[in-house]
């Protein structure tokens, strides 16, 4: 059984991911037990103190004396952007594993400074839309070679409603299409060129085009963002996420919303169950820590994304395409 | 009334048409003629002799010729629609105003900025009539949307999608299209449809275009046979707009549209406006019978003949060209094109 510390309450801005993602999944998973909260500050203490009484577990204020405790093996860390990297190295430090909220942080340096955290823990950056089961077929397809040679793909990410991240929807929604394309491809990104609006709220950038130039010449677009809530989708739901990969031998069209009930009723309309992507994360952190084997998301991908990230919001300020690896060719 | 020249008449009778290039696209102009009760083939002009012969033996024993400045005195011809390769346009275009003909020519206007001004230039000279034929702003799909975006329902149209992706995009890998000194290049060719239609659906004026194209198919393509062009906005928007004809299996037709406003969102998938076939060859797709884009298209230049306002202006022929040209440029420099760079100084006519 794995004793999981939630640490943290919260997300980007309003959000509290541990409470709407993670810790149903934990519920859900039986080799995991949930040992202990811990509030990152006076805004998540309510919440850390009804999931503790809900649970009855204890409730601790000091971050290192909880990580101390030997009933803790991992810990599930959905701190606030600003504590993110700390609560996060102090876990790792600690030689807990962890489960880290995407994204991982708000800085590519700060990517770089857990990673010198790590140790021998495994690291798992949330980036759970990769193992969105009709993705999890895809990668399989591509590797099957169903599509030979990829040399394209085109992926929208629209998700409708919900809270708008206050620090743009590049580093929020973005950070998943970025890693599932990585996934599928298996290739590093080598330049991006990116434009981006504010349409639907008053706080931040929320949406954002991102043209990619991969490895072995393959070209990839992502068109992302929230758009206002839309009938038939649950709040904060995907309007449409769609991956178009293109190869020498076929194309592969995957409409990752599937597999999902289409429900109409007289009042309303849903599209049914979401995707079980956060479920199955979490389950194969387990299997991994169980195991000690490799965990499905690492630090390498977290990496990767933050430096996709870095170079589009070089590319936004430039109006130009910008290379990925600092230094890089821009060509 | 119907405007012959500078003049206006009360209209006696049809409008006689002089079809000039009996190719493959005079077909579809051809059924849009003899659908239209407005409108007669007065005939027909070819290069190739028997080309032409043929084309009007199929078409009711209509006269041919292979000479354009005769058939342009040819009684009955009030008017022409060209369908010729691309880089004739422009000389052909100037021998019809100059014979006094209204036009109907083949997208792109022009393979250039200059050539394209310059034949804009020349029918308003002689206050003729002259559209290209973007047959897509006519299709069902392109004024479903437009009007949708123009009902309010969307609220501001922000971000669009387009992607035309097939191999009946051309069946003949050794045509003139695929010859860039011919065609201009496929963003002059099939990726000004896109351009403009995306450009029209968002109704609002392009600033700048990236595109990344490539020759997948063979690497001794001419021609990029996949084009993903991107286009900015003034007030911010962006377009994603996917032409090719490099996807496989070659069987692929797959048309894509996906435009976000601010209230709302229009999407329409693969198979759309398609019935889906499953046979022992695999799973087919049977278009809907829908509207006939040519016999709209021919519809409202006729109507512009008689003074309505034409679908589609000579200014947005002349933007659909640079918008082209734009794009070539930017996947040659792999950087964005400024449109401003394309058109010059010049301010494109109204």
């Amino acid at each position: 059984m794995i004793g999981v510390l939630l640490v943290g309450f919260a997300g980007i801005g309003e959000q509290d991911h541990q409470s709407a993602m993670y810790l149903p999944a934990w519920l859900a998973q039986p080799d995991a037990r949930v040992v202990g909260v811990v509030p990152t500050g006076a805004a998540d203490r309510a919440t850390a103190q009804k999931v503790a009484a809900e649970l009855d577990v204890p409730i601790h204020d000091d971050l290192d004396a909880a990580l101390r405790h030997d009933a803790v093996e991992l810990v599930s860390v959905a701190a606030p952007m600003d504590r993110r990297v700390d609560v996060v190295s102090a876990a790792l430090r600690a030689g807990k594993h962890v489960l880290a909220d995407k994204p991982l942080a708000a800085t590519l340096d700060e990517v770089e400074e857990i990673a010198a955290a790590q140790g021998d823990s495994l690291l798992v950056p949330a980036l759970h839309q990769r193992l969105a089961a009709p993705l999890v077929s895809a990668r399989a397809a591509l590797a099957a070679g169903r599509v030979g040679l990829p040399w394209n793909v085109q992926v929208d990410f629209l998700v409708a409603g919900g809270t708008p991240s206050p620090s743009g929807e590049l580093l929020n929604l973005g950070v998943y299409p970025v890693d599932v394309l990585h996934a599928l491809l298996g290739l590093d990104a080598i330049r991006v060129y990116a434009r981006r609006g504010r349409y639907w709220n008053d706080v931040a950038d929320d949406f954002v085009t991102l043209l990619i130039d991969y490895a072995n010449g393959v070209t990839g677009t992502i068109v992302l963002g929230r758009t206002a809530s839309l009938d038939g989708v649950a709040p904060a739901g995907l309007a449409r996420h769609r991956y178009r990969i293109s190869g020498s031998h076929g194309v592969l069209d995957v409409d990752a919303t599937k597999p999902a009930l289409r429900v109409r009723t007289l009042d309303a309309t849903s599209p049914g169950p979401a995707s079980t992507s956060v479920t199955t994360l979490i389950a194969q952190t387990c299997r991994a820590v169980a195991d000690g084997g490799t965990a499905p998301v690492g630090i390498d991908d977290a990496r990767h994304v933050h430096q996709v990230v870095d170079a589009a919001n070089r590319s936004l300020a430039s109006a130009r395409p910008e290379p990925v690896a600092p230094g890089g060719d821009a060509r | 009334m119907f405007r012959i020249g500078a003049e206006t008449i009360s209209r006696m009778s049809t409008v006689g048409i002089l079809v000039v290039g009996a190719g493959f696209i005079a077909d579809a102009h051809i059924r849009a003629i003899t659908g239209e009760s407005r409108a007669e083939l007065a005939g027909v002009v070819d290069v190739d002799p028997g080309r032409a012969r043929a084309f009007a033996y199929a078409n009711g024993n209509a006269r041919y010729g292979t000479e354009l400045a005769e058939a342009l005195t040819w009684p009955d011809v009030d008017a022409v629609i060209v369908c010729t390769p691309n880089h004739t346009h422009v000389p052909i275009a100037l021998q019809v105003a100059a014979a006094g003909k209204h036009l109907l020519v083949e997208k792109p206007l022009a393979t250039t900025v200059a050539g394209a001004r310059q034949v804009v230039d020349a029918f308003a000279a002689a206050n003729l009539v002259v559209a290209a034929a973007h047959t897509h702003r006519s299709y069902d799909y392109g004024l479903a949307v437009r009007s949708m975006i123009d009902s309010g329902a969307i609220g501001d149209p922000v971000a669009a999608r387009l992607s035309i992706l097939g191999g009946w995009i051309w069946p003949d890998w050794r045509a003139w299209v695929l010859d860039p000194d011919r065609s201009g290049g496929h963003s002059l060719h099939n990726g000004v449809h896109l351009l403009d239609l995306v450009t029209w659906w968002l109704r609002d004026a392009p600033v700048r275009v990236y595109a990344r194209g490539r020759n997948q198919t063979a690497g001794e393509l001419r021609i990029y046979d996949y084009l993903e062009m991107t286009v900015e906005y003034a007030r911010g928007g962006t377009a994603v707009c996917e032409m090719s004809r490099a996807h496989r299996p070659g069987s692929f037709g797959y048309r894509d549209l996906l435009i976000a406003g601010t209230a709302g969102v229009i999407e329409q998938g693969w198979d759309g406006e398609s019935s889906l076939l499953f046979t022992e060859q695999g799973l087919q797709t049977v278009p809907s019978a829908g509207g006939d884009g040519f016999a709209r298209q021919l519809a409202a230049w006729l109507d512009s003949l008689d003074g309505a306002p034409p679908r589609m202006s000579p200014a947005d022929a002349v933007q659909a060209v640079a918008l082209g040209v734009a794009s070539e440029l930017s996947i040659a420099r792999g950087e964005p094109v400024e449109l401003a760079e394309v058109l010059g100084d010049q301010v494109v006519p109204a």
